[in-house]
């Protein structure tokens, strides 16, 4: 028996936003449930796993501080490594967060409703795995870490404000502090929803704290509404310079491979699609486990998707674009490094899986029937989670293993502790990805119950919540 | 206001009224709510789990303030940016380096840019909550037990009663509005 819909459905798009018939308090109580919910086998499964791989980052945290970061793979040429792989890889994840909660809040695209709340606790998580590499990579932090803030040190000097390494700091931590207060501000009413169904005291009294007496007050929503969309609008070019002040520690140098004015649009690109593919690889299980289907149904998968295939375009226009004016520039040092050193050095297999990953795995998604199978989609996911990261690997790694003069070529090979240390991350991530799932809804309840209202009530709303 | 240590000079405790009603919709609610302020009720609220389009008007709301908080803080963040950068590096230690002009606007843009972000949502978030005077754990209208329902699924409008009020009077012009249920409730002295 198929569940009534609230508008009827258009043939050509007939997955709807929110599937079958509810009522504010179904959805409170559905979305709610997996919080008041004890923890399964699964999720102490999922977590001893993470607590695991978390542990390996306090003993390679712990290693690298004690002996130096000797320990790691890193050489000259090779001065820069994992530690900025991963740092880009992490904020790129990130990213993907901002751009649903803030981009398509922007352009009224009514399918972000349900994935927002998870894919910004997936922004604030990616974050602080990225902050963690800037950091332990000056072996030192507690001498290292805060040269880099303006302030009237005995050192007599001030940062370099005209490097991008500076830039970034200010970019990066201006990144998750405003991510944490829009992700909080979101939060606060479904808190006090929280608060309110809670059975026992202790819930209620920590729920309540948390919700800091909110009461759905008119005049308090009335304020509300723009400071929640003014954060929006300010985290989407936030979002755009972020990663464009990371793609400057590399453009502004003079490496080639790294020297292109398309690395700030061409990072931006990547890191919605490695960010949307994180969302994917996380939301597919979360979905079924949590039983979030009638709130996260086809319609947002699919949607994804095609946001997937058209970053991966980005990305694979940026990828011919490099090779083009490698080509087309004339000079021997970039065309040696995107014709041989990449394509045929020994570092070619990174290379390789990365066209692969990026450049052939998301054309599947031309398909419907590919876009809307879950194991499909799943599987690509994770493709490009590893593409992507290949992608960074051969940026920094494979540029600066082959240097001007043949003499100092050198090869690298990482080390147990930056394997650990990115393993570790993964494990950081996943910890306290569970624990979110377990203490905080995974779908914003106040804004899916607003849409639900937006699409009972208004006879002109699209059915499927696609503006064009 | 309640205050947990009245002294002897101190005057009475006396507690804020309030009448809390229950409207079956939002439609209802925006119906009601002008309705009770004809009526003459001027300390009107009303409370949603969600915010219902076209209550500004209901409740007659001044624009709202924050837009002009947010702009004042982001124009805050890039002066203090723009101006710290100039100060550490034209007046306070401008470094020569390959004859490079100590003052580069060009790479001035990126931490004005951050910093104007960064104030501008800073007080947009805390600007919010001072507007509206969270954190504030305890409230009159949480003495009502069916006001749990407000952050659910029900509308609820609250009227806070001027000393001296029938509340009887309250409660019967709010029947006529449309409400649902209704119930007086007093600040409990903590």
């Amino acid at each position: 028996m198929a569940a009534p819909m609230l508008t009827p459905p258009d043939p050509l798009e007939p997955a709807p936003l929110i599937d079958g018939k509810y009522n504010d308090r179904d959805i409170n109580n559905t979305l709610l449930a997996h919080v008041w919910r004890g923890a399964g086998k699964g999720w102490w499964a999922c977590f001893a796993v993470a607590l695991s791989l978390l542990g390996m980052l306090v003993i390679s945290i712990s290693w690298t501080l004690y002996k130096g970061i000797g320990t790691w793979g890193n050489n000259i040429p090779v001065g820069w490594a994992f530690g900025i792989i991963n740092f880009v890889w992490w904020i790129g994840i990130g990213h993907a967060g901002t751009l649903i909660s803030a981009i398509l809040l922007l352009f009224q695209q009514k399918w972000r409703t349900s994935i927002n709340r998870f894919a910004e606790a997936m922004t604030l998580f990616a974050v602080i795995c990225a902050l963690l590499f800037p950091l332990i990579h000056t072996g030192r932090p507690w001498f290292a870490a805060y040269w880099l803030l303006p302030y009237p040190s005995t050192n007599g000097i001030w940062p370099q404000f005209k490097s991008p390494l500076t830039w970034d700091v200010f970019a990066v931590s201006t990144y998750f502090t405003i991510s944490l207060l829009f992700w909080f501000l979101g939060l606060v009413p479904d808190l006090a929803a929280l608060r309110d169904s809670s059975q026992s005291k202790m819930k209620r009294t920590v729920y309540g704290m948390l919700a800091l007496g909110w009461r759905g007050s008119g005049r308090h929503w009335a304020e509300y509404k723009w400071a929640y969309v003014l954060l929006a609008g300010l985290s989407t070019p936030l979002v755009l310079s972020v990663h464009t002040i990371v793609s400057f520690d590399f453009a502004t140098s003079v490496i080639p491979g790294w020297h292109t004015t398309i690395f700030p649009p061409y990072f931006v690109a990547g890191a919605v699609f490695s960010g949307f593919a994180m969302v994917m690889t996380w939301m597919v299980p979360a979905r079924r486990f949590l039983g979030l289907k009638h709130v996260v149904t086809m319609k947002h998968l699919e949607n994804m998707n095609k946001i997937m295939l058209v970053t991966g375009m980005f990305v694979t226009y940026g990828y011919l674009m490099e090779h083009f004016i490698a080509w087309y520039s004339g000079d021997p040092y970039e065309f040696a490094q995107f014709y041989y050193t990449r394509m045929r050095g020994p570092m070619k297999g990174v290379y390789w899986t990365m066209i692969f990953c990026n450049v052939v795995v998301p054309q599947i998604f031309w398909w419907k029937r590919w876009r809307t199978t879950i194991p499909v989609m799943w599987v690509a996911s994770i493709f490009i989670n590893i593409g992507m990261w290949c992608e960074r690997y051969n940026i920094v790694v494979t540029s600066l293993h082959r240097d001007f003069i043949p003499s100092k070529w050198e090869n690298y090979l990482p080390t147990w502790v930056d394997i650990s240390l990115f393993a570790g991350t993964i494990g950081l991530f996943s910890t306290l990805f569970l624990l979110f799932l377990k203490f905080i809804p995974a779908v914003a309840v106040t804004e899916v119950k607003e849409l639900r209202h937006e699409l009972a009530h208004d006879p002109t709303a699209d059915p499927v919540g696609e503006t064009h | 206001m309640s205050s947990s240590e009245q002294g002897h000079g101190d005057p009475p405790f006396i507690p804020r009224r309030f009448v809390v009603v229950e409207f079956p919709s939002p439609q209802a609610l925006l119906d009601g709510t002008p309705k009770m302020r004809e009526a003459g009720y001027a300390q009107l609220d009303t409370h949603s789990p969600f915010p219902i389009h076209g209550l500004e008007e209901a409740l007659g709301l001044k624009r709202p303030k924050i837009p002009l908080i947010v702009l004042c803080g982001a124009i805050a963040g890039a002066c203090i940016a723009y101006s710290l950068i100039y100060f550490c590096n034209v007046i306070d230690w401008p470094l020569n380096i390959g004859n490079r002009p100590a003052h580069g606007p060009p790479a001035n843009i990126p931490i004005t840019f951050e910093l104007a972000v960064l104030l501008g949502g800073g007080s947009s978030f805390f600007g919010f909550f001072a507007l509206a005077g969270l954190p504030r754990p305890y409230h009159p209208v949480f003495e009502s037990n069916e006001f749990l329902r407000a952050s659910i699924d029900s509308f609820f409008l609250s009227i806070e009663l001027p000393p001296g009020t029938d509340a009887e009077r309250a409660l019967a012009d709010v029947r006529a509005a449309g409400a649902m249920s209704a119930e007086g409730v007093a600040e409990s002295e903590r």
